[in-house]
């Protein structure tokens, strides 16, 4: 009993034995051993027992009246739910045709009476164990099934993505470059037929740029894992080039590493922003261009004398439409240089110059705003776009004179460090909220939403300074103290290769 | 002093702007043409001492109405100064390869246009 609760029993035997003595006994001796006896003394009864709850392993005698081991056996081997359990036959019959026959209707082993206690328990741990093994053996196989129709499934899944893809993708390796798959988008984006790019390499069917493009995305890739939307130009079959996004990953087909190439073709969308874009540039400047000269004439007073009031209104009039045209430039300003319109054309130049022409520019502004505007200049041969930089730095100082009160002070120093120049716009302005110091590089957004009214911005100013800088393989950043002011930081390397 | 100048625009509303801030600030004699091919007869028989080309036009664009100006005897030694939107680095290296005295960018401040254009013409080379 302290046996049965402390511990599960080794095994379910079921002992068939139509003499009570040899039942007792063995029953004893097994439970003695650890094991769960069940004991019968029918083959009927053992039959109904084994399929209610089928036991670990049957101990079978063969002489028995109504209905014999042989027979039981045979009976449990016919059912499904009692099939699998090993049976093993212990008779006094001793002849080597009884012992083959009990092999023959299915049982495992046969001991012979009388027996000694070791030889029973020495066979009943050995086809436990062999019971126990098969067990095991038949679940993983089913678990090995189950792993390889799901990995199947997986397959038939990515096999049919690939295929009914939109994007183009094709799959080279990774050493040879030779192109062993493409879908069917690759061969429409592309006017090349299935044969005419497998096995190619892939320096054969890209551009010479494309190529360039392709082994920068390897390289990258190599590192990082993956690479996203890198732009490249594709000469398709007919001639005509288009323009691709690459991304692409580094991954394993067949044991070969491959290249997995997923194209996206914007060539439509880049004409449409193209359009949109001179569209724009001339269609929305064009009658802005009479509207402001008429209020340029209107405001001269050559053309009569307006009230006060008219002459207050006029005001808000030219105002608002400058307004405009700075949006409208801006905006065209920030595409023209996502889309490489605008190259940033770098040549070395001595950066003091640079200074001085960027706090002479903003002069008359911080004079009429009566702000102190300061100079702490540092010279220095840089390679930059001065165009540009200059364009950076004087929005930044134009912000600064904004956004101070009369009597204050807006300071530009550069300094040198190492092998890249940092330079500091510091204003002792009205200051930015910790929480607005990144986001007011994102366009249209301001510290404040009526900034855009009231201070005459068009809130794409910062966006349009990030993107310079970082042409320039340079950091933008600003730090503030509320109240107390802000300071715009740019660090710009000294020396850099261009990238257009 | 007085100049004769020739404004080729399509647009009617700028043109007309244009020719007020020239006559009201500098009593500039001005006559006008609605494209480049209506541009191109009107320089050869009333011969302007400049000519302001709008750089969008539909038909001939402000640079083929150029070409045709400078590739024609009558008219290819007037000066040309092309009226564009602001002008990008992209842009303007493109236009330093034209034959022009100079480029006015667009909105213009139409008292200060003679004054703009007289600049051109004295310096010679294009401005900025």
């Amino acid at each position: 009993m302290s046996r049965e609760r402390n511990c599960p029993p080794k095994a379910d035997i079921l002992a068939i034995d139509d003499t009570p003595e040899n039942l007792a006994l063995l029953s004893q001796m097994l439970t003695e051993k650890g094991y769960k006896v069940r004991s019968v003394t029918k083959g009927s009864t053992a039959i109904r027992g084994a399929k209610a709850v089928a036991p670990d392993l049957i101990l079978l005698d063969v002489k028995m009246p109504e209905m014999n081991g042989y027979e039981v056996c045979q009976q449990l081997k016919a059912d499904d739910r009692t099939r699998d359990i090993p049976v093993i036959f212990i008779s006094a019959l001793g002849d080597v045709f009884d012992k083959v026959k009990a092999f023959q209707v299915g049982g495992v082993d046969y001991i012979t009476k009388p027996f000694q206690v070791e030889e029973v328990l020495a066979r009943l741990d050995t086809h436990l164990t062999i019971r126990n093994l098969q067990l095991k053996l038949e679940a993983q196989n089913s678990q090995l099934q189950q792993e390889i129709a799901e990995k199947t499934a997986a397959e038939d899944k990515f096999a049919k993505a690939f295929r009914t893809c939109p994007n183009p993708i094709a799959i080279a390796a990774y050493e040879s470059g030779q192109l062993l798959e493409v879908n069917q988008s690759f061969l429409q984006m592309s006017g090349y037929a299935i044969s005419e790019v497998t096995n190619k390499n892939i320096g054969q069917i890209y551009s010479k740029s494309a190529w360039a493009v392709y082994q920068q995305a390897v390289h990258k890739s190599d590192s990082q894992g993956f690479i996203h939307n890198l732009e490249l130009e594709f000469p398709t079959k007919s001639g005509q080039i288009k323009t691709l996004l690459l991304s692409m990953e580094i991954i394993e087909l067949g044991g070969t590493k491959c290249t997995l190439q997923i194209l996206n073709d914007i060539t439509e969308r880049k004409r449409l922003e193209n359009e949109f874009i001179s569209l724009v540039s001339h269609e929305l400047r064009t009658p802005m261009t009479s509207t402001i000269g008429a209020l340029d004439l209107l405001n001269s007073g050559q053309l009569g004398t307006l009230s006060d009031r008219g002459q207050q209104i006029l005001r808000v009039a030219i105002r608002n439409s400058e307004r405009l045209i700075r949006l409208v430039n801006d905006i065209l300003d920030l595409e023209r240089m996502k889309s490489g319109k605008i190259a940033i054309q770098p040549m070395f130049c001595s950066l003091e110059p640079l200074l001085v022409q960027a706090v002479e520019t903003m002069q008359a502004m911080a004079e009429k705003a009566q702000v102190k505007l300061l100079l702490e200049p540092c010279d220095a041969n840089i390679n930059l776009d001065s165009d540009r930089i200059l364009q950076t730095l004087t929005n930044l100082l134009n912000n600064g004179i904004k956004f101070t009160e009369p009597g204050g002070t807006v300071k530009l120093t550069a300094k040198v460090q190492r092998d890249r120049c940092q330079i500091v716009i510091q204003d002792t302005g009205r200051g930015i909220p910790a929480d607005k110091l990144e986001s007011i590089f994102e366009r249209f957004q301001q510290v404040d939403a009526s900034d855009s009214r009231s201070k005459g911005g068009t809130g794409l100013g910062l966006a349009i300074c990030r993107h310079i800088v970082e042409r320039h393989h340079g950091k933008i950043w600003a730090a503030s103290e509320l109240g107390t002011g802000s300071s715009f930081y740019i660090s710009l390397p000294l020396q850099h290769q261009t990238r257009n | 002093m007085s100049k004769n100048i020739l404004i080729i625009d399509d647009e009617d509303d700028v043109k007309e702007i244009a020719q007020m801030g020239l006559e009201m600030a500098a009593d500039w004699n001005v006559i006008t043409a609605s494209s480049g091919q209506a541009g191109l007869e009107l320089a050869e028989t009333r011969q302007p001492e400049v000519i302001l080309l709008d750089l969008m036009m539909p038909e001939w664009d402000g640079k083929q109405t150029l070409k045709q100006l400078k590739s024609n005897q009558h008219t290819a030694t007037i000066p040309v100064i092309l009226m564009t939107a602001k002008t990008q680095s992209a842009i303007a290296s493109e236009l330093m390869e034209l034959d022009l005295a100079g480029v006015i960018t667009k909105p213009f401040r139409p008292l200060e246009l003679p004054k703009q254009i007289t600049d051109i013409l004295v310096g010679g080379k294009l401005a900025k």
